[in-house]
């Protein structure tokens, strides 16, 4: 911070749109990444590497001019897919219309051919941890998220997603496995699932859950994007086994990129998308991660060897 | 079972306290909470604290640099008195200032002008912010126009009670006790932040331009028209048409 003195005496090449609902299913992902403000040059600079790039709407609504300008100039030059952090659908009480009203606006203008958010909640009135937390998985929680994904397909007119969440802790009553309750509201409303490969690893190693079970329980055709990120190990005192952090801050996990292998059996999403918050300046790390995801899940043979699965 | 919103109220009441972000998962919860794991609970209040005090460390690097080996309990004391009400960095920064403001000689005797430094950092960084979501555009209305005038929006006032340009200036001089009165914006043309010093007239004359004036309301001397050119030229003041 530099002082100056100032008293009163001195005044003087777009990629083709992908559908995401049921007819016109993608022939193979589109694949790209999460995109961020902070490396908006470096993305630029790397377009062609990339063919969807998620834009969080969030950062629309809440980011500066620049940034709005930024990701608007996108539009038309790569797919661009909506994803948000804000609606805390799981909070106990009536949706933000107004908030969804922004959002309808900003993915009008994006020609996003999707919204998804996290089947969680962040937020109480009065209190906002700004961490993605689970829900009791019953079906009265079930019923009460159902209405408010009618809210949000009614004032968002694109296909409304649901995102599994890496989480911490679980409520003792939830009765639902996971791929049940995102299977029950999935089902009753016609929403489709974000899947995030990496939190389901999290959650099969910090839960002990199976998660290839969890997968063959998604009904076929139900996921229309992905989510692929890297966490790390956290070993806090008095633990003998690390506890696994969805921190989106290094190079995708092997063992994501295998459950991702799995669940292309019975899905098939439109998008695959690399989310990275963290390091961000390890560009190499995330166009490996792209190359590596697009050799594995969408090389050009890819689309016959789906097409006999399907 | 109570209602889910008591729970979540519940939760985010425990995850948010001291007990469970510094406790490891002792001490008594909620009996709305009965059957959650507190050894998980605990980390998960870790997670989100320390997410937290990243962001309000991005935007006050120099203040928690000198917290030094105060800072552990100054951020359990922070995290007691202000529980995160939004998600934005710079909310959570400017609770944080507030607290200091509040608290700071009652925890420490030294550094007594922590909250000046904590203040300056903090106007940067919202001036910054603004200056990204609204860039000014020129204005170059000559001297002596009509009309009227106001406090550029995006400028920041701070009145310190510490010179703390040592601090920033990575200065060995000491930092003197005095009123400062500080003007920050980024000036015309700039692509950072400056920051000025004003005479306590000056500061005080900004502080009520908040809303549009007209020129002559200033008294219509050469010398007050000198001040509006003046402050004008620093991209402190705007002209209004």
């Amino acid at each position: 911070m530099r002082v100056r003195l100032l008293h009163a005496s001195e005044a003087g090449t777009p990629s083709p749109q992908v559908a995401v609902t049921g007819q016109g299913r993608a022939a193979r992902p589109s694949i790209g990444i999460g995109y961020r403000w902070s490396i908006d040059d470096w993305t630029r600079d790397n377009l062609g590497q990339f063919d969807v790039l998620e834009v969080t709407v969030d950062h629309c609504i809440y980011g500066g001019a620049r940034q709005r300008a930024a990701i608007e100039d996108l539009v038309g030059r790569v797919r661009l897919t909506a994803h948000g952090v804000g609606l805390s659908i799981g909070t106990d009480v009536p949706p933000d219309l107004a908030y969804l009203d922004r959002v309808a606006e900003i993915v009008a203008r994006l020609q996003a051919p999707a919204y998804s958010e996290h089947l969680a909640f962040t937020r109480v009135p009065g209190r906002d941890l700004a961490n993605l937390l689970p829900l009791p998985r019953t079906t009265a929680v079930a019923k009460s998220i159902i209405a408010k994904v009618r809210t949000v397909q009614s004032r968002v007119p694109v296909p409304f997603l649901l995102e599994n969440i890496a989480n911490v802790f679980e409520w003792p009553d939830s009765a639902l496995s996971e791929a049940e309750f995102l299977g029950l509201i999935c089902g009753e409303t016609g929403a489709g699932i974000l899947l995030d490969v990496e939190n389901l690893r999290v959650n099969a190693h910090n839960h002990g859950i199976d998660a290839r079970a969890f997968l063959d329980a998604l009904p076929a055709g139900s996921v229309k994007e992905v989510h692929v990120a890297g966490g790390v190990a956290w070993r806090g005192r008095g633990r003998d086994r690390p506890f696994l952090a969805d921190s989106h801050s290094h190079p995708a996990s092997a063992g994501a990129l295998d459950l991702l292998e799995h669940a292309l059996l019975r899905q098939t999403p439109a998008a695959i998308v690399l989310e990275r918050d963290d390091r961000l300046d390890a560009v190499d790390e995330i166009l490996g991660d792209v190359a590596r995801i697009r050799a594995r899940f969408a090389p050009p043979e890819m689309q016959v060897s789906r097409a006999a699965v399907a | 079972m109570p209602r889910l919103l008591e729970r979540q109220t519940a939760l985010l009441a425990y995850l948010t306290s001291p007990a469970a972000i510094f406790g490891n998962g002792r001490g008594r919860a909620d009996a709305r909470l009965a059957g959650v794991d507190r050894g998980r609970l605990h980390l998960e209040a870790r997670f989100s604290h320390d997410k937290r005090m990243e962001k309000i460390r991005g935007v006050l690097p120099k203040t928690f640099a000198l917290l030094g080996p105060r800072l552990g309990r100054v951020l359990r004391d922070f995290a007691a008195a202000c529980p995160p009400t939004d998600i934005g960095r710079l909310h959570n920064a400017r609770q944080f200032h507030d607290f200091l403001r509040r608290r700071w000689t009652r925890l420490s005797s030294r550094r007594p002008y922590l909250p000046d430094v904590a203040a300056c950092e903090l106007a940067m960084s919202e001036v910054r912010s603004f200056a990204e979501d609204e860039p000014a555009p020129p204005i170059s209305t000559p001297s002596g126009s009509p009309g009227r005038i106001r406090r550029r929006p995006g400028v920041v006032l701070v009145r310190c009670r510490h010179d703390v340009r040592p601090v920033f200036e990575d200065s060995a001089a000491r930092v003197a006790r005095r009123q400062v009165f500080l003007a920050v914006a980024v000036p015309f043309g700039a692509d950072r932040p400056a920051v000025a010093e004003l005479a306590p007239p000056v500061f005080r004359l900004l502080a009520g331009l908040g809303a549009p004036h007209k020129r002559t309301a200033l008294g219509g001397t050469a010398a007050a028209e000198a001040l509006i050119d003046a402050l004008t030229a620093e991209g402190l003041v705007e002209l209004c048409p």
